[in-house]
């Protein structure tokens, strides 16, 4: 699908807000495969075309040299990986209805002891979990928002993290329950 | 940003918050915690230090500026940054909320449960447990405030979460073991994040949680009260310099009473960090804890002596003999045995990795003392810590072959306590283990 501006297709709006939150000059042209899903490209000056979501935000972390964001021992990098994958086939599609509160559910046990998704600092993973989710949170009503709290504590922990929102909106959350 | 002289004794955990706000707004700070520089309870009450810093008490900051301050809270809101301290004035508000909260709500029951356990306390068990329960009601303040939350004040690292971490380090590293905690699951997860940031992680090290509640160490807090019945003819000069030192410090409690605590937190700060000195060592097949189990609740000869020759690990481990070097110093029995049992106390550290049985031989004012180590590795351990040190000067060390007979004689002689004892040529009088 070429033609339309990159921020007409949320995939590629993505790619270009990663790139300022990594503080990469905008030099990278993205496009979109049109298929069942969109699929983003990147094509690379030296190299080849780079295909699909993660493997372009990667290449873009270490264009930035911020290799720490893909973890930093073999363990965190490993859930790291394990958080981009769950991205793509989990969160990608499933904005709505009883697949979202599948995954809130999951998504909250598992944060439950967790500040950030791999080990103790922001990684991609945490950011590219922001951003597929940011639609999903930002249609959930107030008591939805606490009952899935530690997935509300996360999120509105990446959107305040220096860098991370760019272009989104701030969606708001309140620290003091009402429906406790 | 600041940049300046830090004086404090090591592993003070109140010199700590400095130190880490340090670590996140980059202010330059040297730490003089030992001598030449600085020696606790000495540098702190010399006139020139009392001139800069009136209460005398540690930590203390000067600026290279010659700007000085006192009180560690003071001191970490100086080397902070505007992050650190609050951005807005509701902000620096909330900061100052949590950093007082650690002082007055946390600090209280906190010395008061974990003092004990670390025998720098007497135990009392109507305090301790009002403490537990004190202990619990805090934890509840901050685990309902930080259920959606991720850090105290706003979505950053503040002084909040660093004095509060803080303060709550021995709690977690001693007493809050997994089901006390587990009703506290956001701040523990909280409390997890923050030790494992870089910036924390540089003052503090990797800081390993409680896995079972330390109870009190009746041992240890005897043995750091001042003798009576041991005189003053049978210590090694070092130990009697120490013995001085307690006494001076003694002096000066009771001009300020409220000396105490920070003598507690001295010898607190005296825990060595839980590092293994012997990790460089490959693994060994030889179990000691295994051994001592079937010395303690077997028969010596048909059981453990058998046990402890086929499962011995020369490479691994060696095996030592200790005799008193000053045994015409020896007079009543009863102040040798208090000698063999202060030497244990003292290297309780040490009883990983070691095992011995140390005996007395002969009567009074005619006996020598003679004793079997084994130790982890093939050299002394003696070296690595001041307190080990004391003792093991007035022996003279002999390593033996394991594999001669003269080793399997004399480990079998003072393994049963039993035997001809021929290199002494004193009757056996009596024996203590250190296991």
């Amino acid at each position: 699908m070429r033609g339309g501006t990159a921020m007409a297709v949320p995939v590629l709006a993505e790619l270009s807000a990663l790139e300022k939150t990594l503080g990469l000059p905008r030099s990278n042209k993205f496009s979109a495969l049109a298929g069942e899903r969109l699929i983003p490209i990147l094509q690379t000056n030296e190299g080849p075309r780079l295909v699909g979501l993660v493997t372009i935000a990667s290449y873009l972390v270490k264009q930035a040299k911020r290799e720490q964001l893909l973890g930093t021992s073999n363990e965190e990098r490993a859930a790291v990986q394990q958080w981009l994958e769950y991205r793509v086939t989990r969160l990608d599609g499933r904005v709505s209805g009883e697949e979202a509160g599948g995954v809130l559910r999951e998504l909250s046990a598992y944060l439950q002891d967790r500040v950030y998704l791999a080990g103790n600092r922001l990684t991609l993973a945490d950011i590219l979990a922001y951003h597929g989710l940011h639609q999903l949170m930002a249609a959930l009503p107030l008591h939805e928002k606490e009952r899935y709290v530690n997935v509300s504590r996360w999120f509105s922990h990446v959107q305040q993290y220096p860098g991370v929102r760019q272009h989104l909106p701030s969606i708001v959350f309140l620290k003091n329950r009402l429906y406790a | 940003m600041a940049v300046g002289t830090l004086y404090t004794y090591s592993e003070n955990w109140r010199a700590f918050k400095a130190l880490i706000a340090a670590q996140y707004s980059g202010a330059r700070i040297t730490v003089h915690s030992v001598p030449p520089h600085f020696q606790f309870g000495q540098t702190n009450k010399t006139p020139e230090f009392l001139k800069k810093f009136p209460v005398g008490k540690v930590p203390a900051f000067e600026g290279a500026d010659g700007f000085c301050v006192f009180e560690s809270n003071a001191i970490a809101y100086y080397v902070a940054n505007e992050d650190l301290r609050g951005n807005t004035v509701e902000a620096a508000a909330q900061v100052l909320q949590w950093v007082s909260f650690a002082d007055s709500e946390i600090m209280p029951p906190a010395s008061t449960w974990v003092f004990p356990t670390l025998g720098i306390m007497q135990y009392n068990k109507q305090a301790t447990e009002q403490a537990k329960e004190e202990v619990k009601r805090v934890l509840s303040v901050l685990d309902a405030h930080l259920k959606t939350r991720t850090f105290l004040v706003g979505e950053r690292v503040t002084l909040a979460d660093i004095a509060v971490v803080c303060s709550l380090l021995w709690l977690y590293k001693q007493v809050l073991e997994p089901a006390f905690r587990q009703p506290y699951g956001n701040v523990t997860r909280w409390f997890v994040t923050c030790v494992n940031q870089p910036q924390f992680q540089s003052v503090l090290g990797e800081f390993k949680l409680c896995e079972k509640m330390a109870q009190f160490d009746a041992k240890k807090f005897a043995e750091s009260q001042p003798k009576k019945e041991v005189s003053k003819k049978e210590k090694t000069p070092k130990e009697l310099k120490k013995e001085e030192k307690k006494q001076e410090k003694k002096k000066e409690e009771k001009e300020a009473p409220d000396e105490d605590l920070d003598e507690c937190e001295e010898v607190l700060a005296a825990e060595p960090k839980s590092k293994d000195p012997f990790a460089h060592l490959p693994k060994s097949s030889f179990i000691m804890d295994e051994f001592k189990r079937k010395y303690s609740n077997e028969d010596t000869l048909t059981v453990a002596l058998p046990y402890f020759w086929e499962h011995f690990d020369k490479e691994g481990w060696s095996i030592w003999y200790a005799e008193y070097r000053f045994p015409e110093e020896l007079t009543q029995t009863f102040m040798s045995c208090n000698l063999i049992t202060g030497m244990f106390q003292r290297l309780d550290k040490l009883r990983k990795t070691a095992f011995a049985s140390v005996i007395l031989s002969g009567n009074n004012n005619d006996s020598i003392i003679s004793g079997i180590w084994v130790f982890r590795g093939h050299d002394l351990a003696f070296t690595l810590c001041e307190d080990w040190q004391i003792d093991y000067e007035s022996y003279t060390w002999r390593k033996l072959d394991a594999d001669s007979e003269e080793c399997k004689t004399l480990v079998k002689e003072y393994f049963l306590w039993e035997g001809d004892f021929k290199h002494i040529g004193k009757p056996f009088n009596q024996g203590k283990i250190f296991k």
